[in-house]
């Protein structure tokens, strides 16, 4: 429709069919995509063979070719798996423990919000909202401060807050709506972690829970809500109402609806947003530094330890760095077998 | 089972969509909701189906009220004008989903879904997905998967639209003759007046979320209750022309056409089909003008004559000739012409004319 109007525009963005292309064109285009091959690939070629040189190689500048520009060593890998043993075994299984629980747990739990979202509008009256806020705040004082017991301040609390719905509430008459819960979400992390980084601390130290699993896990579920929030809100608005409205006239349960129908045909943003999460959560280091000592110690701290008191260590890194990308690898193949596009075509239109 | 709906108000917001809609549609009848876009016949369906609640008003399916119940309750099949097929099951997974989940025992449903696929002629589609399939087969699934369970009620939100013309009409027969078969009770809601016309048992003519006439197929067509039912009924539509009631004749540009028995009236139409209408020589007949335009049709030409400052529309014999410009004069077979209040749009009925009462009549067929 716009093709018109654009015309020469789209035909210079339209891909052509590379077997239609002149000899020229064919070897300018592999040429481009070749140097933004070596572009991307070229790190990667650079990791895996400075973990294959000695520190006399790395210190020497650069050296390019294995075997011919260096005799390539086992030494780090040796180092690492060995000598360090344990110590690189434990983060491993640590940060794979921990990212894959917050995934799920974020992706499970910011799913469903997404939806409810999408498909269900709430009214609440903003004076209601802040009045929560405000009691809430009340409640934590009472029972910190005041050392009331805590079960005694919630039933005071939610005593408040109902006087309040049933009289000075029904006065206010401004509403928020779906899109202003949704822009509160999301502006949860516009906020840089940094600056709550602090209070979070002191939280699990409260709690006695720091070094463990479970704070990294519930960080960062948290911190990961707000994308899975936004990104699959978009996922399950493509799908059409008509598919729900169907299934609720063929007799479907709202249970029955949201996994017989709607989770399968989410299932490609499903992966696509567990599989960002999962990096996310991989490769997350500020909050690690401080949640986690030794016993949850995850690997991006590992591999910053490498640049301790003798200096950068780069064969060390190098190899931490390459088995952190297996996994990863490995999760991004699984998945992407579920990210295919053109899932719902059939369901509705002739 | 019957349905009823008993005052049926609907508002969003301040909006009101339908305004005291009443229907009874019998056992095992074909009733279609007819009207142009927006005027509240597929809320009326979707409130039939507990898609949409009421605003005021009680719905009955079978004699029980229904107006508070969730969809899944009420036991009716719907066939959506976008069809709504499950994209991620195939042929027989979204024909026996209704059984599926009211947990229906597998063999049963298999052979449930086996026989109503060879109903509408899907019997070797069932491992196809819908992304496989052609329009008019997945029109037939979501035909099929709205039977198979034997619901109280059809319920039909233009489900031929998407489909090219020679299909709709096809399906068009194959729907009367399903529905016939199984003796549901069917609220079919369209644009389309042929498909209303040809299917329905009685047809609902609404217009601004109000029932304008309620009435058989022929007696929507042959004694249409105002100028909206008049003008929407009928391909081509109705002549219409305006004049003047005085002395029992309608006057327009000097010519009158006898309408003995009705009141006086400054601003009165008449309408007239276009078969009732015939085009002579010039000089004769009721009004002179010149064609001005020709369609042959095949079975039949029809003859655009501008006359009395408009155009009317002519049904002629195919094998009518004369060339465009041609000066004709314009016949009315007079007992077949309605007249009609301009303001109101309202019927002008004689004691003798009006014969039966119209419209708003239920239940009976």
């Amino acid at each position: 429709m716009n093709g018109k109007r654009n015309g020469s525009l789209r035909r210079l963005l339209e891909p052509k069919d590379v077997n239609s292309m002149s000899p020229a064109g064919k070897m300018v285009t592999y040429g481009l995509l070749a140097f933004w091959a070596a572009v991307v690939l070229f790190p990667l070629y650079w990791v895996l063979i400075t973990s294959l040189k000695l520190p006399i190689h790395v210190n020497d500048g650069p050296l390019y070719i294995p075997f011919i520009d260096f005799m390539p060593s086992l030494h780090a890998w040796e180092y690492i798996f060995f000598e360090l043993g344990n110590d690189t075994l434990r983060p491993y299984l640590n940060s794979i423990v921990i990212a894959f629980f917050s995934t799920v747990l974020a992706v499970g739990i910011g799913s469903m919000a997404a939806y409810a979202l999408v498909r269900f509008q709430y009214r609440p009256r903003f004076a209601s909202v802040i009045a929560f806020l405000l009691i809430l705040a009340v409640v934590v004082w009472m029972t910190i401060a005041v050392d009331l017991h805590w079960s005694l301040s919630v039933a005071i609390g939610l005593a408040l807050f109902f006087l309040f719905l049933n009289t000075l509430g029904k006065r206010f008459q401004t509403r928020v709506g779906n899109d202003d819960i949704l822009f509160w979400i999301i502006s949860q992390r516009i906020l840089p972690p940094v600056v709550a980084v602090l209070p979070i601390y002191v939280m699990f130290q409260q709690m006695r829970l720091l070094d463990t699993h479970i704070a990294l896990i519930v960080t960062y579920m948290t911190v990961n809500l707000p994308i899975v929030v936004w990104l699959m809100r978009d996922f399950f608005a493509s799908i059409p109402m008509d598919l729900e409205e169907s299934a609720q006239i063929d007799g479907a349960s709202r249970f029955q609806i949201l996994l017989g129908i709607i989770m399968p045909l989410a299932k490609p943003g499903l992966a696509a947003t567990s599989l960002f999460v999962l990096i996310l959560s991989w490769n997350e280091y500020l909050l690690a530094l401080f949640l986690s000592t030794a016993d949850a110690q995850t690997m991006p701290l590992l591999v910053a330890a490498q640049n301790a008191t003798r200096g950068p260590q780069w064969w060390y890194m190098s190899v931490l760095i390459v088995i952190m990308i297996v996994p990863v690898i490995v999760m991004a193949g699984i998945l992407q077998r579920f990210i295919a596009r053109g899932l719902l075509i059939g369901a509705v239109k002739g | 089972m019957t349905l009823a709906m008993r005052n049926i108000y609907k508002s969003f917001g301040s909006n009101e969509v339908v305004k005291g809609l009443n229907l009874e549609v019998a056992e095992g009848e074909f009733l279609v909701l007819l009207g142009p876009s927006g005027c509240g016949k597929t809320t009326a369906l979707r409130m039939i189906a507990g898609l949409e609640a009421v605003t005021s008003g009680d719905i009955l399916i079978g004699g029980e009220d229904v107006t508070g119940v969730l969809p899944k309750y009420r036991n009716v099949a719907m066939v959506f004008q976008s069809y709504a097929l499950y994209p991620h099951m195939t042929v027989a997974e979204n024909i026996g989903y209704p059984l599926k989940v009211s947990k229906v025992p597998r063999d049963e449903m298999s052979e449930a879904v086996r026989e109503t696929a060879r109903k509408v002629h899907l019997e070797d589609l069932l491992d196809r997905f819908p992304r496989q399939l052609s329009g008019g087969q997945r029109q037939r699934v979501a035909l099929a998967r709205a039977m198979v369970r034997r619901p109280r009620l059809f319920l039909m939100d233009e489900p031929l639209s998407n489909l090219d013309a020679k299909l709709r009409g096809y399906m068009r027969s194959e729907l009367k003759h399903l529905q016939a078969e199984l003796g549901v009770t069917t609220v079919y809601v369209t644009h389309d007046q042929i498909e209303a016309m040809t299917l329905a048992d009685r047809v609902a003519v609404m217009e601004a979320g109000i029932v304008q006439q309620l009435d058989t197929p022929r007696r929507i067509y042959d004694d249409p209750a105002n100028l909206f039912v008049a003008g929407f009924v009928g391909s081509p539509p109705m002549n219409f022309i305006t004049g003047a009631i005085t002395g029992g004749a309608f006057e327009c540009g000097g010519a009158g056409l006898p309408c003995p028995g009705l009141a006086d009236n400054p601003r009165a139409v008449v309408g007239v089909r276009p078969e009732d209408i015939r085009v002579t020589g010039a000089g004769e007949g009721w009004l002179q003008g010149a064609i001005y335009s020709l369609e042959l049709t095949g079975d039949e030409t029809i003859v655009n004559v501008a006359a009395a400052g408009t155009h009317l529309i002519s049904r002629m014999d195919k094998d009518f000739d004369m060339p465009m410009g041609a000066e004709v004069g314009v016949e009315i077979l007079g007992e077949r012409s309605y007249f009609f209040d301009a303001e109101s749009g309202e019927r002008l009925r004689t004691a003798s004319h009006s014969g039966q009462p119209i419209a708003f009549s239920d239940g009976s067929r």
